[in-house]
């Protein structure tokens, strides 16, 4: 059987600019958000184990061993504390692991902590310290970054079954829709279709990033953290815990080439697609069972893309379900009513564990008035490492 | 005085690899083939043959990145995915200004110096 595994605890900073801030001290003021909300703040030793999830901080704040920082300025020693780093999947790996050291009956309690500070370093700087887990000789040596490879991706895929510019607009005005009405999220403001496609001064204000990726096409560099407390539902220290738990109903990761031009086919989306499949399978579900889900749309047709591995529509068809509002939170199926990583923002390692706060808070009915999922009983998150080529899927259950 | 070092340089080149076992090409260079399982080793290099990529190619897909850092003196880099005649696959920069995709291009290596650290090898597909 496999374990049942609950989140009894979440907490999040709101995402933005956080530079003047230290990394760990960032980190631990939403861990220490996630104890409060657990109700265990004064019993936080009753904690297991902590996962870090961080992609970069060696680099973005010349700062490591942050997981040994964060337990200590929480007064948690002698609470073990290890960092989990898979690149802008950092977050839902850290879940991933801490689901495997509750079934495995190593810990029964443990807090998962995600936090990236990008902003230390100009935009390019953070553009191209996210690039260094590209191919070094073959794709980062050549100058290529993230958004190039987004940029080359969003070609084909527009090109083969005809989604246009606007429709990804349309992905970016929803997206900030939702982002408007998240306490935590980056971007507070909406735009309008008008006004990042349809007027004549449209290209201006949404210039080219990486052609046909527009700035609104495109995340931005974000700082922040969030925090989970997870406990094995049925130890005796589930007892700790005030809050009904939401279940971690499934769990799915996967990897596909390091190099995007070794792909057979470079728009198949692999790793995204058997990460879901996993996750559907442990969770005994199906794509059509989901009312909701958080997918890494660091680039909007990313949204579109993973939309289609994980089954939710045909592949090629997912726009045309953009364009009927579908995806909105009122629609059939609301994808990232947080706002996504269009409007919440990426902080990199922190990515993954917000969209898994975002799934707890919609399953338990306490976000933002105007954009709470109606009565959902699955959400599921998809965080995406790479180019694609390091996947964790994530489901969660309202019991 | 002469530098006579000058006469050894050769022209930029970008590698890709054989696997002699089996006659597999690779780019980038693989640990294991992904065909018959032989392994390489990159210090001796035996069982294993190393060639230039270059000669003609079909692009595959493109991009126009905008807003490059200070080091790159252009407003914009094009970048390409494509394949070589042999079946092989690449990632570079496109030294054409309206690229289509589908279109014929040639390899051209040069060497980069915009980012830190040592020059680098670069395909520039023209
Ligand atoms: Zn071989």
């Amino acid at each position: 059987m496999t374990a049942r595994v609950g989140i009894v605890g979440v907490g999040h900073t709101r995402f933005g600019n956080s530079s003047e801030y230290d990394l760990a001290d960032v980190m631990a003021y939403a861990a220490t958000d996630a104890l409060i909300d657990a109700g265990i703040l004064e019993q936080r030793h009753e904690v297991d184990q902590v996962f870090v999830a961080n992609m970069a901080s060696g680099i973005f704040c010349h700062q490591t061993s942050v997981a040994s920082s964060l337990v200590s300025r929480m007064d948690m020693e002698p609470v073990p504390a290890e960092l989990i780093e898979n690149g802008p999947a950092s977050g839902a790996s850290a879940v991933k692991v801490a689901y495997m050291a509750i079934a495995s009956g190593m810990a029964d309690v443990v807090l998962v902590v995600g936090g990236e500070i990008m902003r230390k370093l100009t935009g390019w700087e953070a553009t191209d310290t996210v690039a260094t887990m590209l191919h070094t000789e073959a794709e980062y040596n050549m100058g290529l970054t993230l958004p190039s490879f987004g940029g080359m991706f969003a070609r084909l895929y527009m090109d083969k079954y005809g989604c246009t510019e606007r429709d990804l607009a349309l992905i970016a005005v929803k997206d900030h829709d939702n982002g408007a009405l998240n306490q935590y999220a980056h971007v507070q403001g909406t735009c309008t279709i008008d006004a990042i496609h349809d007027n004549v001064t449209a290209s201006v204000v949404n210039n080219y990033v990486a052609e046909p990726l527009r700035m609104y096409s495109t995340c931005p560099v974000t700082d922040g953290a969030a925090a989970l407390v997870l406990v094995n539902m049925d130890s005796p220290k589930a007892a700790l815990f005030k809050k009904k738990a939401v279940r971690i109903a499934g769990v799915g990761s996967a990897t596909d080439t390091h190099c995007v031009h070794n792909r057979k086919d470079p728009l198949l989306l692999d790793a995204v697609r058997i990460a879901g499949e996993k996750a559907y399978k442990m969770a005994g579900i199906g794509p059509k069972d989901i009312s909701f889900a958080e997918l890494h749309d660091a680039f909007v047709i990313l949204e579109l893309a993973i939309s289609e591995e994980v089954g939710f529509f045909d592949r090629g068809k997912s726009y045309l379900a953009v364009r009927k509002g579908e995806t909105t939170i009122h629609g059939s199926l609301p994808i990232n009513p947080s706002g996504g990583l269009k409007s919440k923002g990426h902080p990199v390692g922190a990515t993954g564990v917000s969209q898994v706060v975002e799934l707890v808070r919609q399953l338990r009915g306490e976000v933002e008035e105007g954009r709470q999922v109606r009565d959902p009983k699955y959400g599921m998150s998809v965080n995406f490492g790479g180019f694609g080529n390091n996947v964790v899927a994530i489901i969660c259950a309202k019991d | 005085m002469i530098d006579f070092s000058m006469y050894d340089v050769k022209a930029p080149e970008i590698l890709g690899y054989k696997c002699l076992t089996c006659g597999a090409l690779h780019y980038p260079a693989p640990m294991i083939c992904s065909k018959c399982s032989s392994r390489r080793d990159p210090v001796t290099g035996k069982r294993w043959e190393t060639f230039p990529l270059e000669g003609p190619v079909t692009l595959l897909t493109w991009t126009r990145v905008w807003n490059l850092p200070e080091g790159y003196n252009v407003k914009y880099l094009l970048f390409g995915i494509v394949e070589f005649e042999n079946g092989l696959r690449a990632s570079g920069r496109l030294g054409v200004d309206e690229p289509r995709t589908g279109m014929k291009l040639n390899t051209r290596v040069e060497e980069s110096d915009e980012r830190p650290g040592k020059p680098v090898n670069v395909f520039v597909f023209e």
